[in-house]
């Protein structure tokens, strides 16, 4: 984007333009950097395509692996989404505000039943998270999201085994929810149906997806140009994942701020 | 005559697009005004929940805490008429400045004396390790996240009607039909932030 944005000016000052403007353009660019740094310290990375993100690389591939499997049948069966992401530092962000940013850019949870969790860890504040979605926060209450935070993970953090503790922690949270939602099979159409449900998916994914991002790209793509790049967590967590079946992908569930947090 | 007939055309065509944009207009006026509506019920409900959770949580404390009758006494008031306050009606407060001022000056009252009493608290261990008070520490810490996305949203919306309303050609529709620029939440010291809470 920064590129981009250097050619957009060369062409407005023209090919020939001396050093004193290009000094300014770089004083106003460390600027403008320096600005969205500030502002997003932490930027949100992009959706997962597993139900944990080890951005941190302290869970191990076998914990990672089971509790994809685990989170996966879960919503198989109850269509409760449950994503855990790790990071190691919230780099100066406020905790509350950063995951509630990040729940609604990965829309985890069901549209219209807003039965999201996510669990979230930063190992270097010490500070961990339970977000609910506006469905799921009658079921994994508040007060029991800390209770799970407080007597199931914490204990296990503190003893340095951050796997026990977030595998503890996911299962607390599925038995919690367990039976509270169901997975609703979509009543079995006529195959024209599917058909026309499978044209509809291709238009959105050839067409409004990229559309959607290029007009994106354009009109917020400035602010995230300092923002660090998540590519290598996500092909690790797949690679270990070691399963062809599922995965997540955020239904466009919608949070309002309830859960709890705490510390280690 | 011919010439006649392609004036009248052209003057009603004229007038067409001009009611036809004008109900336009008028129809996303509504919606976004419909949208501050919804947001500003969540936030009504997230501070209904804050109220709810009050009593309980001053008789846990009073029950360690009985010489912190100040702080107490303080916190009930503050419930009380900030309680007061919310029955106004909805598109009374969201119309009215001076009510919408009230409302939150009564929260952020109450959300001051909050904060002074869980700083008194610290000094009670026993009721630190009080399960009831636990549970009750971490509905409120849940529900004052919970506000404080629910203002964050309610503010989005309005800016996004206030900057509509304010715009040319919309603001003569706007002012045609009385709509009316509204109030946002200020960043306060008291609303904004959790009570700090420390274990």
């Amino acid at each position: 984007m920064i590129h981009l944005k250097k050619n957009l000016f060369q062409s407005f000052v023209g090919a020939g333009s001396k050093p004193a403007p290009k000094r300014l353009f770089a004083l106003i660019l460390f600027g403008l950097f320096a600005l969205s740094q500030s502002a997003f310290a932490l930027d949100i990375p992009p959706s997962p395509k597993q139900y944990v993100a080890d951005y941190a690389n302290v869970l191990s591939d076998a914990t990672e692996a089971q509790l994809n499997q685990t989170l996966d049948r879960f919503e198989k069966s109850d269509s409760t989404q449950i994503v855990a992401a790790i990071f190691s530092s919230l780099e100066g962000e406020s905790l509350e505000d950063f995951t509630i940013r990040l729940a609604e850019a990965w829309k985890i949870g069901q549209k219209g039943k807003d039965n999201g969790v996510l669990f979230t860890v930063f190992i270097q504040d010490r500070k961990m998270r339970i977000d609910t979605g506006y469905g799921s926060e009658e079921f994994l209450t508040d007060l029991r999201a800390a209770e799970i935070i407080r007597n199931v993970i914490a204990p296990e953090f503190q003893q340095g085994n951050i796997d026990q503790g977030v595998l503890n922690g996911v299962n607390a949270m599925i038995a919690t929810l367990r039976g509270e939602f169901k997975n609703v099979k979509k009543s079995k159409g006529s195959t024209s149906g599917k058909l026309v449900n499978i044209v509809f998916f291709i238009f959105i994914f050839f067409f409004v997806i990229p559309f959607i991002r290029a007009m994106r790209g354009k009109t917020i793509g400035v602010r995230h140009s300092g923002s660090r790049r998540y590519g290598s967590g996500f092909s690790s967590s797949r690679s270990s994942g070691g399963f062809s079946s599922g995965g997540f992908s955020g239904g466009g569930g919608s949070f309002g701020g309830g859960g709890a947090s705490g510390g280690w | 005559m011919k010439k006649g007939l392609i004036a009248l055309l052209a003057v009603v065509g004229i007038i067409g697009i001009l009611v036809i944009s004008i109900i336009g207009r008028y129809n996303g006026l509504v919606d976004l005004e419909e949208n501050v509506n919804e947001k500003w019920a969540q936030v009504e409900n997230v501070y209904q929940r804050r109220l709810d959770l009050i009593p309980n949580l001053v008789n846990t404390v009073k029950g360690y805490a009985s010489h912190e009758k100040e702080t107490l006494e303080a916190v009930v008031k503050a419930r009380a008429s900030a309680s007061q306050i919310t029955p106004e009606g909805l598109g009374n407060v969201l119309n009215n400045p001076q009510a919408f001022e009230k409302f939150q000056a009564a929260q952020s009252g109450l959300s001051s004396a909050l904060s002074r009493l869980m700083v008194v608290v610290e000094r009670y261990p026993e009721l630190k390790a009080n399960q009831n008070f636990l549970n009750l520490q971490s509905q409120l810490e849940g529900t004052e996240n919970r506000i404080a996305v629910e203002r964050m949203r309610f503010n989005e919306s309005v800016r996004e009607f206030n900057s509509t309303v304010r715009k040319f050609p919309t603001v003569m529709i706007a002012g045609l039909f009385g709509f009316q620029k509204k109030n946002l939440f200020e960043a306060s010291e008291g609303a904004e932030k959790a009570p700090e809470v420390k274990f």
